[in-house]
């Protein structure tokens, strides 16, 4: 038992907007009051929920691909010493499993969302997550280039490929719908791109990029899962690549839909020469299809690596900068690439970039639809989320970094116009209530009677990366994690999945099509609910869904 | 530049193997994964593929192949980089080819079939990665297939040895951030291969204790890190009393992987399969054996990493 | 004696590992193979379930698995340098467990793939 008295508590989803208030804690859960137990005497402190990162990429064969591609980044990277608590391991750009854990924890976020899991290593993912301590964990399962979706798609099998995909949610042990460049991937397999929502996909007669989201966007809606359709559109990362997304929002045809790292989606210009930023035109888009969310996929300058399911645009990245290009493409499912990357501050594009991830936060005006995130490792390491939080906060800290980048690069933005600064509340809505209601995890992201005791506890700073960076308790399911800085006690996380419901009789059509297919035993091929460590398998919800914008009661 | 090997058998209308034999070191190769598989785009299976073998003898294995190129011992990172400068459109001087055992002719045709190819794929082996040139074999070979996607689709992989050595790559880098080699002495990972390496360690006599599992240094390492082990303590984990059993201070005899031992073990390309032992055995599993170590361990006086040693590195 | 059939069983003596073996036996030894090549065929016929070897060995005279279990417990502790090495035929769950064991007592681990 454990009572947090005299904070400051933000918990926006409640409508508590900096008010003094206790908190209680029982059995790991928000309660309306305790008797006796530790009291956490937090006056003048900043009290929040445990933070929820939407999008990241901290486990699995794609991640764990990088880290062996960048030992010299490694030899840099922060050491996570062992002691009795603590396992050893390396901050860095790809962090181990274990410092993953205590480095999310470290700063307050307590549940992640690894956004890439192809269902044919889906065991090598959980095993991964298995040894990422403290934070709760949810997957989104790749979906957008599976063949024997597409091959269904294709021949206009609706009923039959969505019962596909709700079997393959279920063997992968999934919480989400991934999709990433629809049909662009199915393409690089034969080293072929598909860019456009119109373009033919290599291999295939009829689909497009178009009719892949627009199918896949109802299926997740008709399967009532959680978590609405978990977009990478098309084109990511190329200039001039904002009427693709635009287009992408309108297929969508009011289906749910969370489109991710946003920033590599708006740009205008013809070439990386006259790259400009396009994020008024899809704030406006954004702003009026209520059906949508997004995170922000920032970037912030230095050193890191970029890995995406996207193999086509790590090819082009690879050509571009001439560093190191790994690509691993999984059969039937998806492609991977990595490529080294540091941006930098006197690139024009990169300059862009940095700026469109920034104003895309400050110009969608629902704070409940849009969330911060860096696309980890693609934008930056997700242990550098404080510094944007400062950004976000601090107009004239923004003037400062603005006089970072060549002056010539102001007349293709907006963000030197732009005076919004966030509130504490804000904050609170895009790190942590906002991506736990996309998410549809109902006992996260507030701290309402009922809610998972997450809790990150803060002193007040006037600069907001210091605060934001080093919590001064973090709380987690109602065990005290982290205190003055500390590592003082580590909990296992939950790992949820959702068992969509499908047509028994979907086993005996896939068995012999994944025989002549696959390369692996088809009674192999599923992740045991057995080796999902703490798996909680949640139900599709019985609707589908509240409107994202909604808020909460 | 990889692939699971179900696009290799969907997709691989050219297949080559280089310094690897695989009729008899991974004898279901061909016909699981590579040229007898009718494959999704390549319906007619074999008389849809064009297989190469690449290697300085002729083993079983060029049986099977439509070309087979005898490169002389030691060139095969020149035969690898002339292909790299074909590919390229460079002009090559004859007599740098005929150093390589083959023809200009011969290397001009197979930089033709690499960049033809609508989706090509080098497999190597052994005999290119643990040969003359070791990993800048390995690098050139890499290179090789990245550099040919300027023109079609091509991957390049590694035919990986034995048992689970690829599982243990992946176990150990997601939990260290390094594949192999890593030193943990001042509390967190350090990697410097030839300074880490059990050999170099153990020649040097380096190290004061090893636990061996899975594998019988005693029987396959050179006789002066054997002579090590047998002078310093050396515990074995393993099924069967081995080499390295009679030289250590310890055996504890375990329960064989996949035969009694449940688990898990990787593909050479990566993938995940469970394991489903077929005998219940007597033993313990390793798994159970290393807790009860650990558990052991941890009785005792903790063992405190050196800070100092932390800001050094 | 009746036959225990395992299907879909995984060999891993090559880096194939092919997982679409189907092995019967009859609870001590596996009599047949069906779908493994010649050298999965040896691999999985060479193995038993009888108890060939002593449970352990220290100092080369028979012990319980709890003695050796303390005696290596008590040599890792001790040395300054220990060394883990192997890992080419054992489960990820081991190698899991070996990087634990690794990290406790300060050792160098390594596998296979650095020879």
């Amino acid at each position: 038992m454990l009572r947090i008295t005299g904070g400051t508590v933000y918990d926006p989803a409640n409508g508590v907007h900096g008010e003094v208030r206790d908190v209680c804690i029982a059995g790991g859960k928000v309660v309306a009051a305790v008797e006796g137990g530790r009291t956490i005497d937090a006056s003048g402190m900043v009290v929040f929920p445990g933070g929820v990162d939407v999008h990241t990429h901290v486990a699995g064969a794609a991640l764990n691909f990088a880290r062996g591609l960048i030992p010299e980044q490694h030899r840099k990277a922060v050491p996570v010493v062992h002691s009795k608590l603590r396992r050893a391991g390396l901050g860095g750009v790809t962090p181990t499993t274990f410092a993953t854990g205590y480095l999310y924890a470290g700063m307050g976020w307590t549940t992640v969302n690894e956004a890439a899991v192809p269902v044919l290593s889906a065991k090598h993912t959980h095993e991964e997550l298995r040894d990422t301590p403290i934070v709760d964990k949810t997957c989104c399962v790749l979906m957008a280039n599976n063949e024997l979706l597409l091959d269904l798609l294709e021949a206009g099998e609706y009923e039959r490929a969505r019962d596909v995909l709700a079997w393959l949610v279920w063997a992968a042990k999934a919480y989400g719908v991934k999709a990433v460049n629809p049909g662009g991937v199915a393409a690089w397999k034969w080293g072929k791109d598909a860019k456009r929502l119109s373009d033919p996909v290599e291999g295939y007669g009829k689909m497009t990029p178009g009719t892949i989201v627009a199918a896949l966007a109802r299926m997740v809606d008709d399967l009532h899962l959680p978590h609405p359709l978990h977009l990478h559109c098309n084109s990511l990362g190329n200039p001039g690549n904002v009427d693709v997304t635009l287009e992408t929002m309108k297929v969508l045809e009011g289906n749910r839909a969370h489109l991710a790292h946003l920033q590599y989606h708006a740009y205008g210009g013809d070439d990386w020469g006259t790259i400009r930023s396009e994020a008024v035109a899809v704030a406006d888009a954004f702003n009026a299809n209520p059906n949508l969310t997004a995170d922000a996929g920032a970037v912030l300058f230095g050193n890191t690596v970029t890995i995406t399911a996207d193999g086509p645009w790590q090819h082009l990245l690879f050509q571009l900068t001439g560093k190191k290009w790994a690509n691993l493409d999984v059969e039937n499912e998806t492609g991977c690439g990595v490529v080294p990357y540091a941006y930098k501050p006197g690139s024009p594009a990169n300059a862009v970039q940095w700026a469109v991830g920034l104003e895309l936060l400050l110009l969608i005006t629902d704070p409940w639809r849009i969330y911060l995130t860096t696309d980890h490792p693609n934008g930056a390491p997700f242990w550098r989320y404080p510094e944007i939080i400062r950004l976000l906060m601090d107009r004239d800290y923004r003037r400062e970094q603005l006089n970072t980048i060549p002056g010539a690069v102001h007349s293709r933005l907006v963000l030197p116009e732009l005076t919004r600064e966030y509130t504490l509340s804000e904050i609170a809505v895009i790190t942590s209530a906002g991506p736990a209601r996309a998410l549809g995890l109902p006992h996260k992201g507030h701290l309402g009677v009922g809610a998972d005791a997450d809790v990150a506890i803060f002193n007040v700073d006037k600069d907001p990366a210091r605060m934001f960076a080093y919590p001064r308790y973090v709380i987690k399911g109602g065990e005290v994690v982290i205190e003055e800085g500390e590592l003082r006690q580590v909990v296992e996380g939950r790992s949820f999945a959702v068992r969509p419901a499908y047509d028994e009789a979907v086993e005996a059509y896939l068995r012999p099509v994944f025989q002549q297919q696959y390369t692996m035993s088809f009674d192999n091929y599923p992740v045991g609910p057995d080796r999902v460590h703490g798996l909680e398998v949640v139900g599709p919800a019985t609707q589908a869904g509240r409107e994202p914008g909604e808020p909460g009661a | 530049m990889s692939c699971t090997l179900g696009e290799v058998k969907n997709r691989a209308d050219l297949i080559i193997y280089w310094g690897g034999n695989p009729a008899e070191c991974h004898p279901r190769h061909f016909t699981k994964y590579t040229i007898m598989q009718k494959g999704k785009y390549v319906p007619n299976g074999r008389k849809g593929r064009t297989m190469v073998l690449v290697d300085i003898r002729e083993t079983p294995s060029a049986k099977a192949a439509d070309i087979f190129l005898q490169v002389r011992p030691g060139k095969d990172f020149e035969v690898l980089t002339l292909l790299r400068a074909i590919v390229k459109g460079q002009r090559i001087d004859p007599r740098a080819a005929a150093e390589t055992g083959l023809t200009l002719e011969q290397l001009t045709d197979l930089a033709d079939r690499m960049k033809r190819a609508k989706f090509g794929v080098l497999f190597f082996g052994m005999g290119l990665s643990m040969t003359r040139g070791k990993h800048m074999n390995s690098a050139a070979a890499l290179t090789l297939a990245a550099e040919l996607n300027a023109f079609t689709k091509f991957v390049a992989m590694p035919m990986r040895g034995h048992g689970n050595v690829t599982g243990a790559d992946v176990v150990l880098r997601y939990t260290t951030g390094y594949p192999f080699g890593i030193n943990l002495c001042r509390g967190y990972p350090r990697f410097n291969p030839g300074e880490f390496s059990s050999v170099d360690l153990l020649v040097r006599g380096d190290v004061d204790a090893t636990l061996v599992l899975g594998a019988d240094p005693g029987a396959t390492m050179p006789q002066p890190a054997i002579d090590h082990l047998a002078r310093t303590p050396t515990i074995v984990l393993d099924p069967k009393v081995t080499h390295t059993s009679r030289l250590a201070r310890v055996h504890i005899t375990t329960a064989a992987t996949g035969i009694t031992a449940p688990g898990t073990v990787y593909r050479m390309d990566e993938v995940p399969l469970p394991l489903r032992p077929p005998l219940k055995g007597p033993y313990p599993s390793d798994e159970e054996v290393l807790r009860r170590i650990i558990a052991a361990v941890r009785k005792k006086p903790a063992w405190e990493p050196d800070p100092a040693g932390v800001m050094a590195g | 004696m009746e036959l225990t059939v395992t299907k879909n069983a995984t060999c891993t003596f090559c880096g194939c590992v092919c997982d679409d073996i189907e092995l019967h036996s009859d609870g001590e030894r596996i009599k047949e193979t069906k779908g493994a090549c010649i050298l999965g065929q040896s691999w999985f016929k060479n193995h038993t379930a009888e108890r060939l070897y002593p449970a352990a060995l220290v100092n080369g005279r028979e012990a319980t698995v709890d003695e050796a279990v303390e005696a290596a417990a008590e040599f890792l502790h001790a040395a300054d340098m220990p060394l883990v090495y192997g890992l080419s035929n054992v489960t990820c769950e081991a190698t899991r467990e070996a990087v634990s064991l690794a990290e406790l007592v300060g050792a160098v681990i390594d596998s296979h793939t650095s020879l």
